[in-house]
């Protein structure tokens, strides 16, 4: 038998560390009430109307320090860019990886380099859209921050939409079959159709993304305080305007880089409840 | 473990029913309809995914190649960082003259500019470190209370936020930590222990913590008090630890729920205390567990604009955690699109490549210890 004091000791470490645990997630949901609370605060309360309609002002002009209109459409256009090359590539990859994988000697290492390439880190795709786009073509442009975006966009894509597709149940890809459809048949009428809201899933979470990424931009679209939608230009992102006003001496300019901060944050929560929303009905529909 | 590193081994085991009919009454020739051009192109598009890698590698590797020649393995070694040429003194001629230009100025002699790569990795190195530092003890804590304690209601909304927690961009965090957290440590830790620094009886023990020497080639030494500005190796690693929080619990929370339920069950019928079956769940998954501590390493290691805003950019080796240090994303960041000369450039893309080698590595370790745990709990059920 052991000691009673033992037994006393053993309990007590027991509790200890259950009550570390605790103190734990609640250190880690504190840090993160930190954060945000004072990104929400003062991203608020520099938020205006100016920040939506109007382009950065340099100080010492009328209207200083401006918005970032600008910046606000650069980033919708990048995005959408992005997307145009990233999504269809990623999704086609998914569709590969989840229906014609059984079969197939590049299914793995496909599925691998995919993961692989979700974990390089961003900066390091910047300097390859640096060389590969900005160096052949002699200046820094949007399509450069684009090819760098989309580059991030297909892996993440292509994982999702393998994971969702595989989420559809066989018996619908039987039943297809049975009625004497084709396979591409199948894939398009059939199992995207039932993975609908998932894969739109996958494409918000891309979009999530790469709608805060920096570090790609930085020497690829390179930023420009201008009105501009010709992507062969030198061209605004919000988080790049964001990165240049949070190095900014002026006050003015760093609120303004905090309502840009806001924004960005805004965009992803909505996102990211969007995410959650359409892979919630997803589950439920597959399980029925 | 003996399965493929790849994916669980349940995925290769379904075979979908009209693969398994290949060569029978389905025809599956390569005729030019629909079925046709969709397998190729999503085969293209396997294709494509797999030689954007080989590209990535390729040209950092093309890109660098300058740099390879030019300094060999000496670039990992040395800890000079130096894009400009320096004026060594006078040149001379043969007979020992200084020579002059038709101006009547003095011709100098230059040292070339020289790069070496040593305080980057020194500062990766030591900021990760010390995020996990911070960030494995946090994550693990968070991910058995999400596993053992958390009541069903919370864990949904717990599980979220962490997740949130992962999806504000790098930039936000560099705001908050060049703003909020900086000057926090600034003003409260880093005077605090200049304070008990000085109170103390035996200050020349702590002396490296707020000194720092400045060696000029291999004569000077100038050794000057740290300005503890808040911005300095402490506070990236702060910020990363915040920033790879998120998936070290997200990971740990899923390798923990893996553990066969008969596996804790057994341990609390013979009479263990919580902890003791909750330590004997961390034993059972601690590969796992691992491999999403290396996961965090690795994108601890390849973060790049929060660390670039807080932590001071000064591209020398300090022992000091209170003195700025530069991680070799931050280095890229703050002068790859500065750079003027092709060396300059290759010398940053060389750092590009260690830097995509180091987390191919973490990745391949990871995805190895996570999906192969995760099988063998999968076959064990």
């Amino acid at each position: 038998m052991e000691h009673p004091i033992h037994n006393v000791v053993t309990r007590t470490y027991s509790r200890v560390m259950f009550a570390v645990c605790v103190a734990f997630t609640v250190a880690i949901l504190g840090i993160l009430a930190l954060v945000t609370a004072y990104l929400l605060s003062i991203g608020a309360s520099s938020l205006s109307w100016d920040f939506f309609t109007r382009l950065p002002i340099p100080r010492g002009m009328d209207g200083y320090p401006g918005g970032m209109a600008n910046a606000l459409l650069g980033t919708v256009i990048l995005i959408a860019l992005a997307s145009t090359v990233g999504i269809p590539v990623g999704m086609l990859t998914g569709i590969y990886l989840s229906e014609y994988s059984a079969n197939s000697m590049i299914a793995a290492p496909t599925r691998f380099i995919c993961d692989v390439l979700n974990g390089v880190p961003s900066i390091v795709v910047g300097i390859l859209g640096y060389e590969f786009v900005v160096r052949p073509l002699n200046h820094f442009s949007g399509y450069a921050g684009a090819v760098a975006l989309a580059f991030i966009m297909v892996p993440i894509v292509a994982r999702t939409t393998e994971e969702m597709l595989r989420l559809v149940p066989n018996s619908y890809r039987e039943a297809s079959i049975a009625l004497g459809a084709t396979k591409a048949r199948t894939i398009l009428k059939v199992v995207l159709p039932a993975a609908t809201g998932s894969v739109i899933t996958g494409i918000m979470l891309a979009i999530a993304r790469v709608a805060g990424e920096t570090a790609p931009l930085l020497f690829t679209a390179l930023g420009s305080a201008l009105m501009t939608v010709n992507p062969s230009s030198p061209f605004p992102a919000l988080t790049l305007q964001v990165y240049e006003h949070s190095r900014s001496p002026e006050p003015a300019q760093q609120k303004l880089a905090w309502a840009g901060i806001l924004v960005l944050i805004a965009l992803i929560f909505v996102l990211n409840l969007g995410i959650r929303f359409f892979a919630r009905s997803v589950q439920t529909r597959t399980a029925r | 473990m003996s399965e493929s590193v790849i994916g669980p081994a349940m995925e290769y085991a379904t075979v979908r029913p009209f693969e398994a009919r290949r060569g029978s009454l389905i025809r599956t020739g390569w005729r030019l309809g629909p079925d046709a051009i969709l397998s190729s192109l999503t085969r293209a598009a396997a294709v494509l995914v797999m030689l954007m890698l080989a590209v990535l590698v390729a040209v950092l590797t093309h890109a660098s190649l300058l740099s390879i020649h030019q300094f060999g393995a000496r670039f990992l070694v040395s800890s000079e960082w130096r894009p400009n040429e320096l004026p060594a003194g006078p040149k001379k001629d043969k007979s020992g003259n200084v020579i002059v230009d038709e101006d009547g100025n003095t011709v100098m002699e230059m040292i070339p500019p020289s790069f070496g790569a040593l305080p980057v990795i020194f500062g990766t190195a030591v900021s990760s470190v010390l995020a996990l530092l911070f960030a494995v003890p946090l994550s693990f804590g968070a991910a058995l209370f999400l596993v053992r304690i958390s009541p069903r209601f919370l864990a949904g909304p717990v599980s979220f936020l962490v997740e949130f927690l992962a999806a504000i961009p790098s930039i936000a965090y560099g705001m908050w930590g060049l703003f909020v957290l900086g000057p926090f440590l600034q003003a409260r830790v880093e005077q605090g222990c200049r304070w008990l620094y000085d109170a103390s009886g035996h200050p020349s023990a702590f002396h490296w913590l707020f000194r720092e020497s400045t060696h000029l080639g291999t004569r000077a030494v100038i050794t000057r008090e740290l300005p503890l500005s808040g911005h300095d190796m402490l506070c990236g690693g702060l910020v990363l630890a915040i920033m790879i929080v998120p998936i070290i619990t997200a990971i740990g929370r899923d390798v923990l729920k893996s553990v066969p339920r008969a596996q804790v069950e057994g341990t609390v019928a013979l009479g263990a205390t919580w902890w003791q079956s909750s330590r004997e769940m961390l034993r059972y998954s601690r590969a796992g567990l691992f491999g999403a501590v290396m996961l965090g390493l690795a994108r601890a290691a390849g973060e790049t604009m929060a660390v670039t805003m807080v932590i001071g950019n000064n591209n020398e080796i300090r022992a000091s955690l209170f003195a700025p240090a530069q991680t070799m994303s931050s280095l890229l960041a703050n002068e790859f699109a500065e750079a003027s000369t092709d060396l300059h450039r290759s010398a940053l893309s060389e750092v590009a490549l260690i830097l995509l080698a180091m987390s191919l590595l973490f990745n391949v370790i990871a995805r190895y210890l996570v999906v192969g745990k995760n099988s063998r709990s999968a076959a064990a059920h």
